[in-house]
């Protein structure tokens, strides 16, 4: 999570109209779920990964890996589709259980395919988004698609105070492995419950004490800041527009 | 009132008159404060933790309301409506200790413009503004930076700006240099200074007695909730039994200053010495 917070505020693209890039990944998402094309959902997966790696500073590998995280819950659901249980043999493979057959098909294990195609090629599209676009940005696109104002200053302040309390976590886990906290399971178990119940009591502390400070700057039940606006480059805006028709197109005549 | 006491007045930019704020758990954080703050001034607040500093802080800008006595800002009773606070608040800001407490956002710019647009600027003018305290407090080569990316040093740039940006008559720093390195913590304290040289009003809390010796032009000293002596640097830490009451050591350069003095290398005929070069001054003469 901090890898790709990281990554995204790195990110050749960061700088790029937010709407412009959300307008990408999303229609292209769209199109490949519409379409649920092995062809579309390869196309779209090669271009999505090609400008994320080449945009950001990720190497191959970790993007890799990155998708390798959804890729195992894919796979796992995949698999039930895949594997049939029938009263007769299927074309492909078949293992004899019971009275009953565990059986491939040709047809089902295409279609496994094809959903798994499906799948990674619209979690490439949420990657590009994430690993290219800062959440702040990502906010101020909600923003502008009149997203209610109480859910973006949600999210505002928990994406701030997602860093804080994790340097608070991390602190409290170090001081307690100086003391062996960590000595075997049990201890372990025991020190992670503590470090939870301090945790929430020094978060109900930090509201509090952010709220006194909100207040001093004459805070008065809503959030008012300036937002960082980057403007839309035409370039830009008309290749995303002709590469989304073109997907559209061949998601058409597939 | 005659035309003296008009002028004496004028001079005054908060009074607190016999000020006690007890918390909802019958702790009794002040307990009947008086003080006057200057216009202009810089205002060491010391005294051991637990002594009503912080809640001090809060008093004066309206989050904690008194449960007795008064604050009076410009000579005017603190009005504790809504708009009464909002105007209080807009004169006087408050840095807050640990900027993780204060820094509610990600982005530098969106963190800095919160006050500004709070105060109902039109969004054009808050613009220019934001980006005047940002370069004014040398914060562009990491504006672009979330906040978690930040070092202390860096966070408490951007807690001063937010304030800044706001204009306040009067800022209130709360133990500025806690947790940061000599580099740094010198840096703060080249902001605090040239925010003074405007004209504002500097109220700062530390434990830094050397520093308060050289910095400040008056001290107060604070102990269980009251005031315990106001004064000047010289007259504060020249007086052993206040500063014993409030486990305050004297500077190093004054305990020196004494031991020349019994010995009779010097005597205290002439000024007294606040850093190591006026020391050295004495000695060479």
């Amino acid at each position: 999570m901090i890898i790709i917070d990281k990554l995204a505020y790195s990110s050749k693209l960061r700088y790029k109209n937010p709407a412009v890039k959300a307008a990408f990944a999303i229609g292209n998402l769209l199109i490949c779920v519409g379409a649920r094309s092995f062809i579309v959902s390869m196309i779209i997966f090669s271009v999505m990964a090609g400008l994320t790696v080449l945009s950001s500073k990720i190497s191959i590998t970790r993007y890799i890996k990155l998708m390798g995280i959804p890729f195992g819950f894919m796979v796992l659901s995949t698999v039930a589709i895949v594997v049939n249980i029938t009263d007769k043999p299927m074309d492909l493979v078949s293992f004899p259980v019971g009275g009953k057959y565990l059986a491939v098909s040709w047809h089902s294990l295409t279609e496994g395919a094809r959903l798994v195609a499906v799948a990674v090629a619209s979690v490439s599209c949420l990657y590009f988004l994430t690993l290219t676009t800062a959440m702040l940005d990502i906010l101020a696109v909600l923003r502008r698609l009149r997203c209610p104002r109480i859910m973006i200053e949600l999210m505002m302040l928990i994406y701030r105070y997602i860093f804080v309390i994790l340097d608070m976590a991390g602190a409290i886990t170090t001081s307690q492995n100086c003391r062996l906290g960590n000595r075997n399971f049990i201890t372990e178990l025991r020190s992670i419950g503590q470090m939870l119940a301090v945790l929430l009591i020094r978060s109900l502390k930090k509201t509090s004490l952010l709220y006194e400070a909100m207040e001093s700057r004459c805070y008065n039940g809503e959030i008012k800041v300036l937002n960082e606006y980057y403007p839309v480059e035409l370039r830009d805006a008309a290749g995303v527009a002709i590469f989304l028709s073109l997907m559209l197109v061949i998601a058409l005549l597939l | 009132m005659n035309e003296q006491m008009i002028k004496d007045d004028h001079h005054i930019i908060l009074k607190l008159e016999g000020v006690c704020y007890t918390y909802e758990d019958g702790t009794e954080a002040l307990k009947g404060v008086n003080l006057d703050i200057r216009r202009g001034e810089k205002l060491a607040v010391m005294g051991p933790n637990g002594s009503g500093k912080s809640t001090l802080f809060l008093a004066l800008n309206g989050i904690r309301r008194p449960t007795g006595g008064l604050v009076l800002f410009n000579g005017v009773p603190v009005d504790y409506s809504r708009k009464g606070l909002l105007d209080l608040r807009k004169q006087i800001g408050v840095v807050f200790q640990d900027p993780d407490n204060q820094l509610f956002s990600a982005s530098v710019t969106q963190e800095i413009s919160f006050g500004v647009l709070n105060l109902g600027m039109p969004e054009e003018k808050a613009r220019a503004r934001v980006e005047k305290v940002i370069e004014d407090l040398n914060i562009t080569p990491f504006r672009d930076k979330p906040t978690h990316f930040l070092s202390g040093g860096q966070k408490k740039r951007v807690a001063i700006a937010d304030i800044l940006v706001m204009d306040p008559e009067i800022i209130l720093f709360d133990e500025p240099a806690a947790a940061l390195d000599p580099k740094h913590a010198r840096m703060i304290e080249e902001i605090i200074d040239q925010l003074n040289e405007r004209g504002i009003t500097v109220i700062v809390s530390t434990h830094d007695v050397n520093r308060a010796l050289i910095w400040a032009d008056r001290i107060a000293l604070m102990d269980e909730g009251v005031i315990v002596s106001v004064g000047t640097p010289d007259e504060i830490f020249s007086d052993d039994e206040v500063l014993a009451r409030t486990n305050l050591e004297k500077p190093t350069v004054l305990k020196i200053f004494d031991t020349l003095c019994e010995a009779g290398i010097t005597d205290r005929n002439g000024s007294i010495p606040h850093t190591a070069e006026d020391l050295e001054k004495i000695l060479k003469r």
